[in-house]
């Protein structure tokens, strides 16, 4: 049916339609096209023009990113709803799966995938306010829808995760408004609209895509909106981030305890847990032995991982045909967390999830007597007794035989009110035993249902023995299971597949097997492969090998053909030496091959024994020995001759000179066309294989026809325009990442799942089960499905410690500058770990000088202690996490330059010492250093005085203890302090503290740290006073300084300018000094006048300045008056505004009261 | 504070190159027991310890314990630092075989590697400078590490005495690129280096003669240079040999060396140089079987994606370096004839998915 070509689109030739056609046809042809339209009207705007273009296709290009994650069948898309409380992230979330499911979630919980389109599938995660959540979504997320309060505006939050998306890689972002309904003005909401999109802009970029989102119908936004909002999801395209392209990762949608119940019993719950995550990978490939961290909890090793039928799978080639969804399709969802979606599958189980069942929370739905026992039952407390007795009820499969077999999984079932069956033969009996005991009210159609459904999955291990009960809602549950049902079931069924029909294509296998043809044997072959898949027990690996390996074998030898050895098997599957395997098979065939594959065969060991220890000093060397014998067939002239065709000037036996053609995408050519249909046969089974001479006629025809076609390519390319076939460097880089992952898809195309896991891990996009060793039990115990669980895959380089040198910058909204050695938590790679940094600066590229505090708007280096990430990894930090830090907390920015094992960070360190004795340029200096010891160490070193007068240190003197001579440029003066400059390493101390806050039951409380200051107040300690550093009034003398004294016999021989003229002050009276003086009658009269007149005069002044005074003291007494009229008013005036702005503040207080409380109800 | 890591366990002295190599790119600790525990002269013998020494200079942070018999080591691997270094090799091993890791990590390091080494150039069981030169290193070159790659020989030394010496240079990479090597292509040119030291120069054109002999009737494209080293850079004892390359249409190169014995005339040195070299050739591949590793671990080392490469049969070495690989990094290799329909053709083709493995201890900026 499906193969059935699709009937060719024929247009219609009479009817409406073509006339309509026809019309528009005409239409066209008269009006046409206007090519002039669009043509520039001047020179100088061509070319402007075609400035811009070229412009415009430069900001087009990026630096080529290899993207890992496979087109064909990626992991669903990540969209994180992130926002402050209260804003309507839960609305969002249900009305947006509901968009895609046609369901409504009651409590949406944990990531919730769903099929979005034909190609895509979504994982929606709301993401709560908490900042550890806010990192660990910001690391995975591959789109943000990032909510805001209209009515609000930007909260603090917002900007930190801002910021955080910023060091970590930016992913897209889509702003929701929400609450604009509650702005009643229609010109406020417009302007409050411009200036929230004004804000956003400027923080994401300019025409960042916001959304509006008016008010709330049914508990859901408006579905317009939300399908508008959905078909932006729809297209969305990704660019792939560097760190999430280099590291796998998987956000865990799923989490179950492993751990036996009896442990956990005897340990009263405080022992190491093994426990299960489940997710989609992502990324790239999860490897094999990789280490992997889950942010909040830490290092941890993976036991074994395993692929799942994917839980919510993509429409298949079936629907693909659709131009749209198909409504099946539609109901998909996959939210193991919020109990939605019916079927879950497991490695070994299949766990049904049905509402309305003995599950508590159902107290609407009416009970019957049987399930009101099964759920008094359930009540039971923890004794051993109790516990038996529940396992008896609830392990009904437990008979004998069964539990022999799966002994791991029934520890699972009874701890965890699950039952282990492996057989549907045995489901059916035990739901006939299941329905005896619980004596309920069962109908029988519902049993057949169950039965029926049963039968079809077929090795589902476990089901969950919740079982269904008749009532209204379980009509759309089974309708659903339906749906999840024909999803690719466990992997165990995928195994039995490969066992029957892959097997041909194994990797190691194939190729050696082709010589027999007996399909069943081929069968045989392709199991002992798979049985190397590392979650299975290696015991009984070695031994079905052993019994799988034998038949085929025997099978070649009475075939009596040679078989080629299967080095892959041999290298990674058998625990032959080196030489073993090397000589194994060489001289004679499969007689000794069996002998030596089965390795109990004890002659076989004797044999290789005694030939160990006939050699012995083996060397470690490159060389071989060139063994003379191995030689000597190179005399022979035939021999030399037969590797002719290896040279250049030799004859190719089929294809004559270029047998060695590479055709343009440097894959080979098939050498000859007799290997040509071999390889067919070997590479695709379900062709026929023919070797007729005809067929082999036909390929070499082909062959010579695409020979021929490339060289006519060439050809062309050459002729036509040499230039134009050249590509440039962007495109070139592009093909090269397009043809290396067509090859990265070939290589393992025909390789079944196991082997391919194997070789090349788990690809992005595999649903898998991860299996986690030596859990903390905390992180099950306050297990919190709102917090992200998220498991970062580690490269090798990244599980390792050392000295981690990054540049960083305090972030300017932090207001406090940062301090060495001040703990302070990095978000890095994956990881969230508080640690201690000594910031630094280059110091000239001399040396790394020690900052005390980080520099104002500046970057500085900061050198710590912890896991290495790569350099240019980007990080953020924060000085708390917890919610209830003011301020704007992320601290500081930056990325990783440097990963060393020891640093050299040094600090300045002055010593200071004085003379004790000064000669002409030399001194002798004490006080710096304690012992000769210290001063032999800094022989040479450069010293100084405070003046400039530059010397080194000498040699040190017997006495007293640390002194040492010194000479200087000039002689010192006893008042000198000489000081030596000196610099001092330090090291950042090794501390390094996760941030494990999801061990915590409070999870935004964690602490890690604290400042010695903050521990001091949370104790109650006072700060301990040293009286040495406390400030004293400074004590100055003054100094006194002797006068400047030049011998005489110097001054005589001076010349006059430069002698000294110093003179005494006159000690005699001058002769006007010495003479008394008398004056004549008539001048003393005048003199006797000029004073009463003077008199007179100072009399009159002073009277007119005090009545002066007297006036303006009157106005002076007038102005208070009036200033203290005027104050009156204003202070009148002020008490009325005050009284209105209060009553105003008063009632936006009462609004928003009413609002929130509103909030808090939906 | 520091989390230990996991600890990769081996017993026996075989190996300890490869082992030590991968010790120290992947990160994780290394303890090797029973070193020689049976024999005559048990533990680790003075050119392992030398060894040892040299890869703590060129690492910052190694710690290498010797238990005090010598029979154990345990390695916890530091950060490759490279720069300029001088180490005096040990005189019982020749230069090839303390150079050979260092050309594995050097790509690596911190810091461009500029390494000069003392001791023997030429000897029987390692690879000799002049391979070194013109083989090994155009194999890195395969994988995006070429400028700056030189090898210089600035003084020849032939055992015992040695007194020869090397100046390697090595750039440093960010990651290497992935190989995809499936075409052997056909011989072009045969080249070949003939130096004698201490002895009569004549020898190595005597030898030249006898490779000749054999090696024209192939191609004519064959150039024998006779390198004649002269006084103080003749090293301390007498000494020839012969080292040969073919290099193929798609620049596959397969060598061969003979190095002079007491009695054996040097044409029979030549011969057995040719011969070999014929045998190389005849095996196939794109890469001659003494680099194997080299090209497996640098394969391993690449990007996330398929590196393919067609060699011959694996030698012992290659099959336990590819087990250890699997133990340091978790990578096997698909490995499957090169050629189905030929029963008898003993090439295969190795592909692997890389391990993304980029140098974490390059500085930025």
């Amino acid at each position: 049916m499906e193969d059935r070509p699709h009937k060719p689109h024929r247009p219609a030739q009479s009817g409406a339609k073509a006339e309509k056609k026809e019309k528009g046809k005409g239409k066209e042809k008269s009006h046409g096209f206007n090519e002039k339209a669009f043509a520039p009207k001047s020179g100088r705007r061509a070319d402007r023009q075609g400035r811009r273009k070229v412009e415009k296709d430069q900001t087009r290009l990026h630096v080529p990113l290899v993207n890992r994650t496979p087109d064909d069948e990626p992991p669903p898309v990540i969209v994180a709803i992130v926002g402050p409380p209260g804003v309507g992230k839960t609305t969002l979330l249900k009305s947006l799966v509901r968009r895609y499911t046609k369901q409504t979630l009651n409590e949406p919980k944990g990531p919730i995938t769903v099929v979005s389109g034909k190609k895509r599938r979504l994982t929606f995660v709301e993401c709560n306010n908490d900042l550890n959540s806010l990192i660990d979504i910001g690391k995975v997320a591959d789109l943000v829808l990032l909510m805001i309060d209209g009515s609000f505006g930007f909260e603090m939050e917002t900007f930190e995760f801002l910021n955080i998306l910023q060091s970590h890689g930016f992913p897209k972002v889509i702003g929701v408004l929400t609450h604009l309904d509650l702005i009643k003005k229609a010109a406020t909401l417009r302007a409050s609209k411009k200036a929230l999109k004004k804000r956003f802009w400027t923080e994401i970029y300019q025409g960042a895509k916001l959304f509006y989102l008016s008010g709330v119908l049914n508990g859901r936004y408006p579905d317009t909106e939300i399908l508008n909002l959905s078909r932006f999801i729809s297209v969305m395209k990704f660019r792939p981030l560097v760190f999430r392209n280099t590291h796998p990762y998987v956000l865990a949608d799923r989490l179950e305890d492993l751990t036996s119940r009896e442990l956990i019993r005897t340990t009263d719950g405080k022992c190491d847990r093994t426990v299960t995550v489940y997710g989609y990978v992502r990324g790239t490939n999860l490897r094999h032995g990789m280490k992997v961290h889950i942010p909040g909890v830490g290092d941890l090793d993976i036991k074994s991982v395993t692929q799942l039928g994917d839980p919510c799978p993509m429409p298949d080639a079936d629907s693909e045909k659709r131009r749209k969804l198909s409504e099946k399709k539609k109901l998909l969802i996959h939210a193991p967390m919020s109990d939605v979606g019916g079927v879950v599958y497991d490695k070994d189980a299949v766990y049904i999830n049905v509402p309305g069942s003995f599950s508590r929370g159902n107290g609407d739905v009416p009970q019957g007597e049987g399930e009101q026992m099964v759920m008094d039952l359930q009540d039971a407390g923890l004794t051993l007794d109790d516990a038996v007795a529940q396992s008896q009820i609830r392990l009904f499969g437990s008979s004998s035989r069964h539990l022999a077999i799966d002994e791991d999984a029934n520890m699972k079932g009874a701890g965890s009110s699950e039952d282990g069956m492996s057989d549907d033969e045995e489901e059916e009996e035990d739901f006939d035993e299941e329905d005896d005991e619980e004596g309920s009210a069962l109908g029988s159609d519902e049993e057949l249902d169950e039965d029926e459904e049963l039968d079809e999955d077929e090795d589902s291990g476990e089901v969950d023995m919740e079982r269904l009960r008749a009532d209204p809602q379980n009509t759309g549950r089974t309708k659903l299971r339906d749906v999840s049902r024909s999803l690719p079931s466990s992997s165990k069924k995928q195994r039995e597949e490969v066992d029957f029909a892959d097997s041909d294509s194994d990797l190691g296998g194939g190729d050696g097997d082709d010589d027999f043809g007996v399909g069943g044997r081929r069968a045989r072959f392709g199991d002992d492969e798979d049985i190397h898949v590392p979650g299975d027990e290696e015991d009984s690996d070695t031994n079905d090998e052993d019994g799988a390996e034998w038949q085929p074998q025997s099978s070649n030898r009475s075939f009596g053909r040679r078989r080629r050895k299967d080095w892959m098997k041999l290298i990674y599957s058998t625990s032959l030496t080196p030489e073993q395997i090397l000589t194994h098979g060489k001289d004679d065939d499969a007689m000794e091959e069996d002998g030596e594959e089965n390795e109990d065969e004890d002659d076989f060991f004797h044999i290789k024994k005694r030939d160990d220890l006939s050699k012995d000093e083996e060397l470690d060397k490159t060389k071989e020995t060139i063994k003379e014998q191995h030689l000597k067939k190179w005399e022979d002239e035939d021999v030399l001759e037969s590797i002719r065709n290896l040279f250049i000037t030799g004859e190719d036996i089929a294809q004559g000179e270029d047998g060695a053609e590479v055709n343009e995408n440097g894959e080979p050519y098939e050498e000859e066309g007799g290997d040509f249909e071999d390889l067919e046969v070997d590479v695709d089974d379900a062709r026929p294989p023919s070797s007729t001479p005809a067929d082999s006629e036909a390929i070499r025809a082909a062959n010579l026809a695409a020979k021929k076609e490339a060289l006519k390519k060439r050809f062309d390319e050459e002729y036509d325009d040499p230039e134009a076939s050249k590509l440039d460097f962007y495109d070139e880089k592009k093909e090269e990442m397009a043809r290396q992952l067509q090859l990265n898809k070939a290589e393992f195309e025909g390789v079944d799942a196991e082997s391919r896991a194997l070789v090349e891990g788990f690809r992005p996009g595999a649903y898998v089960r991860i299996e986690l060793a030596d859990v903390p039990c905390e992180m099950v115990e306050n297990f919190d499905p709102t917090y992200p669980i998220l498991v970062g895959g580690l490269l090798p380089a990244e599980e390792k410690f050392g000295y981690v040198q990054v540049r960083i910058k305090r972030h300017r909204w932090f207001t406090r500058t940062l301090k060495t050695n001040d703990p302070l938590i990095f978000s890095l790679g994956w990881r969230r770990f508080q640690t201690v940094p000594i910031y630094s600066l280059d110091d000239h590229s001399i040396r790394m000088r020690m900052l005390k505090y980080t520099p104002e708007h500046m970057h500085c280096y900061a050198t710590f202690y912890g896991p290495v990430s790569l350099p240019n990894t980007g990080f953020c930090a924060f000085n708390s996490l917890s919610g209830n830090a003011s301020g704007f907390r992320v601290t500081a920015t930056g990325v990783v330059l440097d990963i060393d094992r020891s640093v050299k960070i040094v600090k300045k360190l002055k010593l200071t010492g004085v003379p004790f004795k000064i000669f002409k340029n030399t001194a002798f200096i004490k006080n710096m250093f304690t012992s000769a010891l210290e001063v032999a160490k800094f022989e040479g070193a450069n010293v100084r005085t405070v003046s400039g007068i530059r010397g080194q240190v000498k040699k040190a003197l017997a006495k007293p203890d640390g002194a040492f001579r010194a000479t200087f440029e000039d002689k010192v003066l006893m008042s000198d302090i000489i000081f030596l400059r000196a610099w001092y390493s330090i090291q950042p101390r090794k501390f390094y503290n996760p941030v494990t806050s999801l061990l915590l039951s409070n999870k935004s409380e964690w602490t890690g740290m604290r400042l010695t200051g903050q521990v001091r107040r949370d104790e109650g300690l006072k700060t301990p006073l040293n009286v040495n550093s406390t400030y004293k009034k400074i004590e100055r003398p003054h100094r006194r300084f002797n006068p400047l004294v030049v011998p005489k016999k110097l001054q005589a021989e001076l010349p006059y300018s430069s002698k000294p003229k110093l003179m005494k002050p006159q000690q005699k009276q001058t002769y006007l000094q010495k003479r008394a003086m008398v004056m004549e009658p008539e001048e003393k009269k005048a003199i006797a006048l000029l004073q009463q007149m003077r008199a007179l005069r100072k009399d009159q002044v002073a009277r007119r300045k005090e009545k002066k005074e007297e006036k303006k003291q009157e106005h002076r007494r007038k102005a208070e008056k009036d200033e203290a009229k005027r104050a009156e008013k204003e202070k009148e005036k002020k008490k009325e505004h005050m009284r209105i702005a209060g009553q105003k503040s008063k009632r936006q207080a009462d609004l928003e009261d009413g609002r929130s409380s509103k909030r808090r109800k939906t | 504070m520091a989390q230990k890591g996991p600890v990769i366990h081996y017993s026996g002295h075989q190996y300890l190159r490869s082992r030590l190599v991968l010790s120290i790119l992947s990160g994780k600790s290394l303890r090797i027991e029973k070193i020689r525990s049976d024999d005559k002269n048990p533990g680790l013998g003075d050119f392992e310890i030398s060894l040892l020494r040299l890869l703590e200079k060129i690492t910052n942070g190694t710690v290498v314990e010797i238990s005090v018999t010598g029979t154990a080591i345990s390695l916890k691997p530091g950060i490759i630092s490279g720069g300029s270094l001088v180490h005096d090799c040990s005189l019982s091993r020749s230069i090839g075989y303390f150079l050979e890791p260092v050309i594995l990590l050097a790509p690596f390091a911190k810091k461009p590697v500029q390494l000069t080494l003392r001791g023997i150039t030429t000897d029987q069981n390692d690879l000799s400078a002049d391979l070194i030169r013109t083989v090994t290193l155009p194999h890195l070159q395969l994988f995006g590490i070429s400028d700056g790659l030189e090898l210089r020989i600035k003084k020849r030394g032939a055992p015992p005495a040695g007194g020869g010496e090397v100046q390697f240079l090595c750039p440093i990479v960010k990651q290497v690129k992935t190989l995809n090597f499936v075409e052997p292509g056909k011989v072009k040119r045969i080249r070949g280096i003939a130096h004698a030291v201490r002895v009569n120069p004549q020898f190595s054109n005597r030898m030249i003669e006898a490779t000749r002999s054999i090696l024209n009737r192939y191609i004519p494209d064959i150039y024998l240079y006779s390198d004649v080293y002269k006084g103080d850079e003749s090293g301390k004892s007498p000494g020839y040999a012969l080292s040969l390359l073919a290099e193929s249409t798609t620049s596959a190169i397969h060598c061969s060396e003979a190095v002079s014995e007491p009695g054996v005339a040097p044409e029979d040195i030549a011969l057995r140089a040719t011969r070999a070299l014929l045998a190389e050739i005849q095996k196939g591949g794109c890469v001659d079987q003494k680099h194997q590793t080299m090209v497996l671990l640098m394969m391993v080392l690449g990007s996330e994606d398929v590196g393919r490469c067609r060699m011959g049969p694996p030698t012992t070495r290659t099959i336990q370096f590819l087990r250890d690989v699997r133990e340091f990094f978790g990578t096997s290799f698909k490995i499957v004839p090169a050629e189905p329909s030929k029963p008898d053709s003993l090439q295969l083709t190795y592909s692997c998915y890389g391990t993304g493995y980029v140098n974490s201890n390059r500085t930025l900026a």
